[in-house]
């Protein structure tokens, strides 16, 4: 393939839509990044990944462009997105860097090997003639097949052991998935409806448990109710965690809060002390 | 009309008894009734790999390229694939050991439910155990068998992560010390991901270099136009996989962690076979696609090669846990190795090939025979790993402390065990390619890595035993089987090596 | 030639003791009902084998047979294969190993009935017999070495064996700490002989040896000479043989009469070749072979422990051995004639001292002993028939045997012909004394033994050996000489034996010998015969006596020379080594720990420093391989 066979030149559209998508493509990859909010990183890769995908169109790789766009854009990253919604968007981690110097280490060492590479990269593509599809693509599939000729006859001669073996690793995939996630219950481990709920009726208890205190100054299930003289409900410990202690707001005791006492309603407390919530002193007034 | 690509059967019987074994132990996985799920995995898991070996066996003299072209079977190809089949076939029986633990297994019973929570207490104590690893180290061993005989970059890669997930997920599934094999695992799985990220962008250049990604075909472009930027920098990163995989200083990092936190049979699994894998790979790759290009990467393995045996046996000193030491000892091994792919030559005259596939044989062996003796000694909570633990052993437990010398002095390279001839061949190949400033490294190496060998044996025949010291389990007869093979082998191959160098000597000729 | 037909199974013979050896010792309690038998069954089996080969290797041309056993290693240039080499040399050895052995293990089954540790003894038995077969048919000098360790550790075990008791333990180490001696001569000369030829193997060293320089081939002589000094108890290393008595008398017997200790004579036979260049190392090992001749032989004299005058008796009679071989050519076959001869009437000696020790209670005192004759009339029937052979008694073997080594000592024709003659007569003198004090002290005279002791002949299994051997002292001899020559035999080893003009006429060399030895016999006599034989030793005694009793001051010799210098040479090394070695190695240990930790700091356990080490390293190998190719 010397240079005077290249017959291909590069369009104008082709280089305004490399120049346009390539610095969206790169700026994707970067916000991804350096993003704190894992969907925001999650949309930027989106961003990134359609712009390859517009790249391979552009490259006369419909097949490839459309696959990019579909699993990867469609159903890979509405999967990560669907995880990271049900696991709870704002579970943030700390971003504080413990380990001195790692950031800036990481930083030098990932900018040498970017240069290095890049200049590398840089240095070999220099002065290479630009081939068209036809040429490379060469007679796979018959020289004026299209592309997605092309790669299906790649698949199904040249790689179609790595194209097979790709199998066993998806069925690594799929069993290590269930593994890490999938509890096997034990045969007979859980009741059926019918049972519990026989269970219930026939404790002295069949109605349904108090909730946990939920209130304005506790959001966890950690909090227990509050039975009305103050004391804390144990039928609303929530099952697996430790209850927390909740600080609450001051309990009007003292006559000073509750005012004078009602006549009609008779007297709350006839030997109240002075000190408010206390009932130390014994003097009467 | 595209014609259907040469499909030998016969040579990838191996690869396909193991890979389907596999497939039919995760339906055994499926369908099957919970209590005889172990017995049937453990049986059909030694059906896969001791076939592979037998088929190996028989397949030996084949010199062919198969699965249009991807797949190169040929000399280093079976004896490596007999090597792992059998190093492997001998860690599922590690595996199935069930008498030693209490819960009679080294495997978490169910891994989902996480650590330390009620559940996971109540279930310490119940017998059974998680028998997906049997499928998944069938599919590790699958991918092994595939990576040594790869003759194509793309179907390398594929089984480098064929081979590789089921480690990650395997070395996170002990019984005991969960959140120790559970970081180990996670730790495994960013950092190989890593390094594979680095092996497929290698790929991808060499592929831009070349417009292949066959071996041959690389080979032809690399004596065209030798040294072109971007083919030496893609080898480069292919490098920097292979030798991540191979546990190569600097890219070792994960090994101690990894090896401490998987299960031991798990982490004897990986010491063996996967340093065997990823060394055949590292030869052919070097060999077959770069041999005319020698000049660039020598200079690059000889000093991985010395930065290995240096960082292993140095670090390996001041180790107090016995699976981290023979972590370190791993990565001294490694630098070892590489003297060997040194010298194999710049033409592939040099005895290098055949010396560094000996090598493998025994290291595997006797690693794993090691392994296997740290599954034995036990206290309270799981294995006893840590050194002090092990003081005064030869007066407990004499055989097993005389089997765990014999693995140590092997390891350490004295002579009359297969240590030594291993270690022989391959500085002896390094000298003969004139590599021998690397040789007087490697031996400098070797007696400071000596010393962390024997200082175990001193402790355990020189030391008082400690008062509440780890019990010796008495270990059932899988556990008994591989002690016994891999001891045996360790001895005869250190006293009467001949047939073994011989079988490497005549199997060490690539075709591709 | 390479060995066809039984000959290529002779490792069998190495192989069966072995396997007994290791089926005693790993089998561990179950084994002790039948194990004394197995252990006697392998040798016995072994003993039948060699006798076919033996007989196979009559037969051959050349007789020698390599039997190659397997490669070590053999890639490239480098191609180290162990084998055996059965020749007439070794066949020799081989019988007498496997037949003197036979007769003993035979005799401990009845002498170790009593022992609760009986199997662990027949083990280490099996194992010596193993090792000691290795070290005589292997066909290199590094397979001699590994024979040569092993037969050490038996012999150590074996003296060791009743290991409570102190001096059995002390003896043991003695043992072991000369021999060491030795073995790191013999070590030394295998090593110079790797260095300069590149090989170790008999054909090889022997083939190549000639194109050395005189003085190497000196140095190795003499480092071979210091390793079968060490082995074979000769002057100045033979202090330990007497103590290492403390061992089973079993041991004794088969160990430190017949066979182990006269592998030293082996050696020095089988390396005939590198001798036969080196006059130098001839005359020393001639000069060793007469100094240890009379020390061993007055040392004798003065012993009140049976097994200790045997003992030294040993030391005499292997230096008689020493002296025959360091007369080159013409006295190879003569000392190993009386090296055979030896074999049989100690080994019957030991195994008589035994039978008596086992009647006495174990006890070894002769001045407690006396009148035994009676008592145990095969024991002395057949310890006499020793007796006589040992001292040159007309016609029985040690006439024959030792006169041949005197009549080649003479034969050399000059000044220190005659001196040696004269030593070794002398020694026959002194022999034919200390022995005869033994046999009147032991069985003549009245009894004098403790109320309580009851002797008793022993069991039919242990008087068996005795008779045989009994038989084999009286014929060895004359078998040897005049029946089936030995030196025939020998001749595809040696050369054919020249016809010697003799200096002397050997019919009158016997006369005077006999003469010499009649007059020891009647000077025991006057000195022990006629008066009572107190029961304590006497205190006052000559200065000649004294010197006697203490060995000739061996142990002192041995303090002052070696321990003294050694104790100072090792105080002043560990002087330098705290200061100056120690300094260097620990400051390399600290050097290397203190590394160590250092760069274990790096593993911090957190996975973005590990991902930042391998971002290095690829960093790294990129802008070195790019360094590569664009420079």
């Amino acid at each position: 393939m010397t240079p005077e066979t290249a017959g291909v030149v590069i369009g104008t559209g082709e280089a305004v839509i490399f120049w346009i998508l390539g610095p969206v493509a790169l700026a994707g990859a970067l916000g991804m990044v350096l993003s704190r909010n894992a969907v925001h990183s999650a949309l930027w890769l989106v961003l990134t990944m359609l712009s390859l995908g517009v790249f391979y169109v552009v490259q006369e790789a419909p097949f490839l462009g459309a696959v990019q766009v579909i699993v990867y854009t469609g159903a890979i990253m509405i999967l990560f997105l669907f995880v990271l919604m049900l696991v709870g968007r704002d579970s943030s981690d700390s971003v504080v860097e413990t380990l001195r110097g790692q950031r800036v280490a990481a930083l030098a060492l990932g900018a040498g090997f970017a240069a290095l590479v890049g200049a590398g990269i840089a240095r070999a593509t220099q002065d290479l003639p630009v081939l068209g599809l036809e040429q490379v693509q060469g007679g796979v599939g018959g020289p004026s097949s299209g592309n997605v000729e092309a790669v299906a006859g790649l698949l199904y001669t040249r790689y179609l052991l790595a194209f097979e073996v790709t199998g066993a690793l998806l069925i690594v995939a799929a069993v290590g998935a269930l593994l890490l996630t999938h509890v096997e219950r034990e045969p007979g481990s859980r009741q059926t409806q019918k049972e519990l709920s026989r269970a219930r009726f026939l404790t002295d208890r069949p109605q349904t448990l108090p909730g946990p205190g939920v209130h304005a100054r506790a959001t966890s299930v950690a909090a227990p109710a509050l039975l009305p003289d103050g004391r804390l409900a144990e039928d609303s410990f929530a099952t697996g965690i430790e209850p927390e202690q909740v600080e609450q707001m001051p309990r009007p005791t003292g006559r000073e809060q509750l005012g004078s006492p009602d006549a009609a309603l008779g007297s709350l407390d006839p030997t109240l002390s002075d000190t408010p919530g206390g009932r130390t002193g014994g003097e009467h007034r | 009309m595209i014609d259907a690509p040469d499909f030998s059967f016969a040579a990838l019987s191996p690869l396909l008894l193991v890979l389907g074994a596999a497939c039919i132990g995760v339906l055994v996985e499926a369908f099957a009734p919970r209590d005889v799920r172990h017995p049937v995995q453990v049986g059909l898991a030694l059906t896969g790999t001791v076939g592979a070996f037998v088929a190996t066996l028989l397949l030996a003299g084949t010199r062919e390229v198969t699965a249009g072209g991807a797949l190169a079977v040929d000399g280093p190809t079976l004896f490596l694939q007999a090597t792992i089949a059998g190093l492997g076939a001998l860690s599922i029986l590690l595996f199935a050991e069930r008498s030693l633990d209490p819960a009679r297994s080294a495997f978490v019973v169910s891994a989902a439910v996480p650590a330390g929570s009620p559940r996971d207490r109540e279930l310490v104590t119940t017998q059974r155990v998680q028998t997906e690893v049997y499928p998944l180290a069938l599919f590790a061993i699958g991918g092994m068998l595939l990576f040594v005989a790869a003759n194509d970059l793309l179907v390398m890669f594929v089984a480098l992560e064929v081979l590789s997930l089921p480690l990650y997920l395997i070395s996170g599934m002990a019984r005991r010390r969960r959140l120790l094999s559970q970081e180990a695992a996670v730790k495994y799985f960013l950092l190989g991901a890593f390094a594979s990220a680095f092996f497929l962008y290698g790929l991808a250049l060499v592929y831009g270099a070349t417009g292949s990604v066959r071996l041959r075909d690389i080979r032809e472009a690399v004596t065209a136009e030798s040294g072109g930027v971007l083919m030496v920098l893609g080898l480069g990163l292919l490098v920097v996989g292979l030798l991540f995989k191979a546990s190569v200083a600097p890219f070792h990092s994960w090994t101690p962690d990894v090896y401490q936190g998987a299960p031991t049979p798990v982490t004897a699994f990986m010491a063996a076979c996967t340093k065997v894998a990823a060394f055949g790979a590292i030869l052919r790759l070097l060999y077959v696609a770069f041999g005319a290009a020698e000049w660039t990467w020598r200079p690059l393995i000889y000093a991985a090669a010395i930065i290995s045996m240096i960082v292993g046996a140095v670090l390996g000193l001041t180790q107090t846990d016995l699976k981290r030491m023979l972590a370190y000892s791993s990565v001294a091994h490694a630098g070892f190795l590489l003297t060997g792919v040194i010298g194999f030559g710049a033409g592939g005259d040099g005895s290098g090939l055949a010396a560094t596939m000996f090598y493998l044989v025994t290291y595997g062996l006797t690693t794993l025979g090691a392994f296997a003796v740290l599954t034995l000694v036990r206290d309270g909570d799981g294995e006893a790993g840590h050194l002090s633990q092990w003081a005064g052993l030869g007066a407990r437990s004499p055989l097993t402390a005389a089997v765990m010398s014999l693995f140590l002095l092997a390891l350490a390279g004295i002579p009359l065990t297969a240590g030594f001839t291993g270690k022989f061949a391959v500085f002896r190949a390094a000298i003969e390619q004139g590599a021998w400033p690397l040789a007087v490294v490697a031996l400098l190496a070797s007696a400071v890595a000596a010393f962390f060998y024997l200082r175990v044996i001193v402790l355990m025949y020189f030391s008082d035993p400690v008062a509440d010291g780890p019990t010796v389990g008495v270990p059932g007869l899988p556990t008994t089987i591989v002690l016994a093979v891999t001891a045996t082998a360790t001895l005869a191959l250190g006293i009467l090596p001949g047939a073994v160098l011989d079988l490497a000597g005549r199997a060490a000729i690539f075709v591709g | 030639m390479p060995a066809e037909g039984l000959l290529a199974a002779s490792w069998l013979l190495i192989a069966l003791p072995l396997a007994g050896a290791a089926v005693l010792l790993l089998g561990g309690r179950r084994t002790d009902r039948w194990g004394h038998l197995l252990g006697t069954a392998t040798v016995v089996a072994a003993f039948l084998l060699a006798v076919a080969c033996t007989v196979q290797l009559a037969g051959l041309d050349g007789r020698a047979a390599d039997v190659e056993l397997f490669t070590f290693i053999a890639t490239g240039e480098l191609d180290v294969t162990a084998g055996l080499l059965y020749d007439p040399l070794s066949a020799v050895f081989v019988l007498l190993i496997t037949g003197v052995g036979s007769l003993i293990h035979v005799f401990s089954i009845g002498y170790m009935a009593h022992d609760p540790a009986r199997r662990r003894f027949f083990a280490y038995l099996n194992l010596f017999v193993a090792a000691m077969l290795l070290l005589v048919l292997g066909n290199s000098f590094v397979a001699l070495y590994v024979g040569w360790e092993g037969v050490g550790l038996a012999s150590y075990l074996l003296i060791a064996f009743w290991y409570t008791r102190p001096a059995a333990a002390t003896a043991a180490k003695k043992a072991f700490i000369m021999n060491r001696i030795g073995d790191v001569g013999l070590a030394l000369a295998i090593f110079v002989m790797f260095a300069q030829l590149g090989t170790t193997s008999y054909a090889g060293v022997f083939g190549s040896v000639g194109t050395l320089a005189g003085g190497t081939i000196t140095a190795i002589g003499l480092l071979l000479l210091l390793g079968a000094c060490g082995k074979s108890g000769q002057f100045p290393l033979q202090a330990w043989l007497p103590d290492a008595m403390e061992g089973p008398t079993p041991v004794s017997a088969l160990i430190h009469a017949a066979t182990m200790v006269t592998a030293g004579v082996y050696l020095i036979a089988r390396s005939a070749p590198i001798y036969d260049l080196t006059p130098t190392a001839r005359a020393v090992i001639l000069a060793v072979g007469a100094v240890t001749l009379l020390i061993g032989a007055i040392a004798g004299c003065a012993f009140d422990d049976i097994k200790k005058v045997l003992a030294y008796s040993t030391v005499s009679q292997i230096g008689y051995m020493f002296l025959a071989v360091g007369l080159g050519p013409a006295g190879y076959v003569a000392g190993l004639a009386h090296l055979l001869a030896h074999g049989f009437f100690k080994a019957g000696l030991f195994l008589g001292a035994g039978s008596v020790m086992h009647a006495m209670d174990d006890s070894v005192d002769m001045r407690r002993f006396g009148g035994l004759a009676k008592k145990l009339p095969i024991t002395f029937v057949t310890f006499g028939l020793g007796y006589l052979a040992l001292i040159g008694f007309p016609f029985l073997s040690g006439y024959f045997t030792k006169d041949a080594i005197i009549e080649a000592a003479l034969d050399r024709g000059d000044v220190w012909g005659w001196v040696l003659g004269g030593v070794a007569v002398l020694g026959a003198g002194l022999t034919a004394f200390y022995m005869t004090r033994l046999m009147l002290m032991t069985f003549f005279g009245r009894p004098r033994w403790d109320d309580g002791v009851h002797p008793h002949e022993a069991p039919t299994v242990m008087t068996a050996p005795m008779i045989v051997l009994a038989v084999g002292s009286v014929a060895a001899g004359a078998l040897l000489v005049s029946v089936f020559p030995l030196a025939d035999w020998l001749a595809p080893v040696f050369g054919e034996p020249a016809e010697a003009a003799h200096v002397v006429a050997p019919a009158l060399v016997g006369l005077v010998v006999t003469v010499v030895m009649v007059l020891g016999v009647l000077t025991a006599w006057l000195f022990v015969g006629r008066r009572e034989v107190p029961v304590t030793a006497p205190v006052r005694v000559s200065p000649v006596t004294r010197a006697a009793r203490n060995a000739l001051y061996a142990d002192t010799v041995n303090e002052s020379l070696f321990m003294r210098p050694g104790q100072w040479l090792t105080r002043a090394l560990v002087w330098f080594d705290n200061r100056g070695v120690d300094g260097a190695v620990n400051g390399l240990a600290a050097g290397l720990g203190g590394s160590s930790s250092r760069l274990g700091r790096a593993q911090t356990g957190f996975v973005r420093t590990y991902a930042l080490g391998m971002l290095g390293g690829v960093v790294m190998v990129a802008g070195a391989l790019l360094a590569v190719t664009a420079g």
